[in-house]
């Protein structure tokens, strides 16, 4: 309780998480890359096998930016999985990064919604990758991260730039957390679709491999119990204190 | 998407599994299912059908077929597996004016039709999944629409003009300027709706008179609506383009379920089947005949075959299937299998618009095969190519600043007011992109400057680690940037501020982090791109302290009320043990205790402990207070302290 001019600050509940996640995954390889905030609509939605009339490109959901600021039509970008991208088409297989980042949704902020939040993004490219090694790192991510073994199971689901597109729930087999014992749906994920790795310069006949995305903000979120998004955002050191 | 569960009955007959088992066949292998609730008979399944099967799936048959396949069953009764033999008509004229945007028109003729009520089925059929019954023509268009995917529209064949040679003309074209269109009135709606088309949209025109009638895809117009004096009718089952049907109903803010459809993309092979069967269906609840069709289909698709290799199939989803094993599956989603030497050609089911490419059949085989067969591989430690090194340094530079006193804290990237200005922001105060973190930091400072009791703090140090955005000929630079701010007196900055910046400026320094920044007004922003560039490569991150133990606690939004205690106590007591009695007695609203002054004087020490009361349900006022204090008065008093 008692705290005086000599006391230590406190870190963003976000960038503890983000540090453990990268901490995880750099142990098995993953190497921790970026890119640009401010995207072109090339890499955000044409290099990830998004059709050109695709619902999401509407400037209901995306930040568009000025045409006369640009000389390519520019977007804020709405996931990570542009340096996917970015990073295949300037590096050979095997390729092993996370991308944690933020992103933007042009959508009306609640507690469950943010028009800024953090994503982060995993890719492993290879010869012969296939589901089995998405299941095993996914299961080895978060029993880590949540301290406990953790099985996780694959449901059908649909993104333009991954195939077979798979909803992933988790349940905390052990441990006492309250987040033990149920299903909890969590992440995207699937097999790089075969025109985002070739448009990538990667031969999808050589090369196969597995992203998946997760919400950085809904971790924290749930491993901490807080219930308004828009707070991580706000400053009020009434919450980033307590950490 | 409503589903009807005996309605799904209606083509698996008895291969329809009880509800809990069709909920679990779908979550598990095709859709997640948001709900399933009995209403009178029936059960309604609320089904969230997957974009890429919104071709197919946004039908009752769809989803029947999708169980069949799950279930390894052929559908009882398949409305979509028919021989059509329909009659072809020689009185209508068809011209389609932009033939990207309309692939396929095609009518149907029916005279001697008696509108009147639908039979009980067929209300109950519609009710079930929410949709009123107006009349036994406009029920069939819907139910059919229900039934496999494909929207219909009938018309009163009287109202139209016809050519010199006595035919029905229907034009289908890009619509005019400024032309109006009154369209069908809504079924709750009392007032007509009349549009101003923008020129966009693609039209359904009486071409003789050349007469908008309806936005095609989207809704119909009321020219040539079904009504009670309508005897012959034309119905419509016609294929537009996904985009155009979207931007035109997002234009004009009409939500069909038309729209839901045509902007999915069904199956152009499906106007024949829908107009065989909706004359079908009117034949027996309207009576009338069938005069003929006629079907405007330029450039027909015809279904391509993939190559689905066996080694293909197992590489990527992880499995070991045999051969036998995929080809059943295949089969079982009703494509047409070939055996090849490396695997099979495969021609997909006529409905299904989504497998275009072997792997999207490796999804299918996924799937449907289960995917909770896929065997996780556990992966093995590996050295990293590279280390991050703004990431690193960010990492460093924080845990500097936290040794400072300074919090990190995170803000909107948007402005009210800066360079970059977007071209649809969400809201007037979001409308730019932040060119610098200080004018948002200034803000947190004095917002939180007001909290300092409730926090236990003296001053306000906060740091954010983030990009800023700024104009540079036609492109934007984007560049990361480190801001600190410092404010001690709750009114505003101070020069105590700077010098608590400049010491911690100096503390980056001695620990490499070298800028040339410098305090001003309370706050200092740093080019951390240029500041990482030139320092060492790193070569390993440092040690992460994972998962520590913190209890989030919800935070009152109310003002606090503080009040100060000073007292006396005798150099051999411990301060803990007189803050423990001081917490006893300031009941459940006291927040915070703070000791902020200690100071020795002949043996005896003065403590000054300040208190933070604060209410979760409303602001608190001194008089509630007030018992608290007296309260902590007597007891520090009966523990022998003197109070101040």
């Amino acid at each position: 309780m008692i705290q005086n001019k000599n006391s230590k600050g406190h870190q963003h509940p976000i960038t503890i998480m983000i540090d453990e996640i990268n901490n995880i995954f750099s142990e098995i390889g993953f190497v921790f890359a970026e890119g640009p905030e401010v995207e072109t609509e090339v890499y955000n939605f044409d290099r990830l096998n998004v059709a050109k009339d695709h619902p999401s490109r509407d400037m209901q959901d995306t930040f568009w930016l000025k045409p006369e600021d640009v000389e390519f039509p520019t977007v804020l970008r709405t996931h990570t999985s542009p340096v996917q991208a970015r990073y295949m088409e300037s590096h050979e297989p095997p390729i092993r990064i996370i991308v944690p980042g933020k992103v933007f949704r042009n959508e009306t902020t609640d507690a469950t919604h943010e028009a800024q939040f953090y994503q982060f993004e995993g890719l492993y490219i290879d010869k012969d990758v296939n589901l089995g090694h998405l299941k095993g790192v996914l299961e080895y991510f978060l029993s880590r991260l949540f301290k406990g073994q953790t099985e996780i199971r694959f449901r059908p689901s649909y993104f333009p730039f991954v195939e077979p597109g798979l909803e992933v729930d988790m349940r905390i087999v052990d441990g006492d957390s309250k987040l033990s014992g149920r299903w909890i749906e969590i992440m995207g994920a699937g097999m790089v679709h075969p025109n985002v790795l070739r448009d990538s310069g990667i031969d999808p006949e050589k090369y196969s491999g597995f992203a998946f995305g997760v919400g950085v903000d809904r971790l924290v979120m749930m491993r901490y119990g807080i219930d308004d998004i828009r707070l991580l955002y706000s400053g009020d050191l009434r919450l980033v204190n307590q950490f | 998407m409503l589903v009807s569960y005996n309605w799904l009955k209606d083509y698996l007959g008895e291969d329809l599994p009880a509800v809990d088992k069709v909920v679990d066949l779908l979550t598990v292998h095709s859709f997640e299912v948001e709900s399933a609730q009995e209403k009178e008979n029936d059960t309604i399944i609320d089904i969230k059908v997957l974009p890429d099967r919104a071709g197919d799936c946004l039908s009752h048959r769809g989803v029947a077929r999708e169980l069949a396949t799950l279930l390894n069953k052929n559908l009882a009764f398949d409305p979509l597996n028919v021989t059509v033999h329909l009659p072809v008509s020689n009185q209508f004229k068809i011209t389609i004016t932009e033939d990207n945007l309309c692939t396929r028109f095609m009518v149907a003729h029916m005279t001697g039709v008696t509108v009147g009520p639908s039979p009980e089925w067929l209300v109950e059929r519609l009710s079930a999944i929410g949709q009123r019954s107006i009349n036994n023509i406009v029920d069939a268009t819907n139910y059919v629409m229900y039934a496999v995917g494909q929207p219909l529209h009938a018309y009163d064949a009287d109202f139209f003009t016809k050519t010199s040679d006595g035919k029905w003309h229907f034009l289908i074209r890009q619509a005019k300027t400024g032309e109006s269109l009154p369209l069908l009135k809504d079924k709750n709606a009392l007032d007509e709706r009349n549009i101003i088309l923008s020129g966009s949209e693609l039209v359904i025109a009486d071409g003789e008179k050349d007469l908008a009638i309806g936005l095609a895809g989207v809704k119909g117009g009321e020219y040539a609506g079904v009504s009670a004096h309508t005897k012959n009718i034309i119905l419509e089952a016609a294929h537009f383009d996904a985009t155009s049907v979207r931007q035109t109903a997002r234009r004009h803010g009409i939500a069909t379920d038309a729209v839901k459809r045509f902007e999915n993309n069904p199956s152009e092979f499906l106007p024949p089947l829908a107009l065989n069967n909706i004359t079908d269906l009117i034949g027996k609840i309207a009576g009338g005949k069938l005069e003929g069709v006629f079907d405007m289909y330029p450039n027909p698709v015809t279904a391509k075959s993939v190559l689905v290799r066996t080694e293909k199939v197992n590489q990527v989803l992880g499995l070991s299937l045999e051969s036998v094993e995929i080809k059943t599956v295949l089969k079982r989603l009703g494509a047409t299998v070939e055996e090849v030497e490396s695997g099979f050609l495969v021609t997909s089911p006529l409905e299904r618009n989504d497998l275009l490419l072997e792997v999207n059949y490796i999804e299918e085989v996924g799937r449907i095969h289960g995917l909770s067969n896929i065997v996780s591989i556990k992966p093995v430690s590996a050295i990293l190519e590279s280390i991050n090194a703004n990431y690193f340094y960010s990492q460093k530079i924080r845990h500097i600043l936290l040794d400072q006193g300074f919090s990190e804290v995170m803000t909107s990237s948007f402005r009210k007011q800066d360079e970059i200005q977007l071209q649809n922001a969400l809201a007037s105060d979001k409308e730019f992109l932040r060119s610098s973190l200080l004018p948002t930091l200034d803000e947190v400072l004095m917002q939180n400057a007001q909290n300092v009791d409730v926090l236990g703090l003296r001053d306000i140090r906060v740091f954010e680690i983030g990009n800023v955005f700024k104009k540079k000929g036609n492109r934007i630079e984007e560049n990361l940037v480190l801001a600190l701010g410092v404010q001690t007196k709750k009114t505003g900055h101070t020069p105590a501020d700077d010098k608590i910046l400049n010491t911690t400026l100096e503390a980056l320094r001695e620990n490499g982090i070298v800028s040339g920044g410098e305090g001003s007004k309370g706050l200092c922003e740093i080019d951390l791109k240029t500041v990482i560039e030139d320092l060492p490569v790193p070569t390993k991150y440092e040690v992460v302290e994972m998962g520590r133990e913190v209890t989030y606690k919800t935070f009152s939004f109310y003002p606090a009320i503080v009040r100060d205690i000073a007292l006396w106590a005798d150099s051999t007591i411990n301060k803990e043990k007189i803050r423990k009695i001081i917490e006893s007695s300031a009941g459940s609203l006291c927040q915070r205790i703070t000791l902020f002054d200690e100071f020795a004087k002949e043996g005896r020490v003065s403590y000054a402990f300040r208190l933070v009361f604060q209410s979760y349900d409303k602001t608190l006022t001194d008089v509630e207070v007030e018992p608290y204090m007296e309260m902590i008065y007597k007891s520090v008093k009966d523990a022998g302290f003197e109070s101040r």
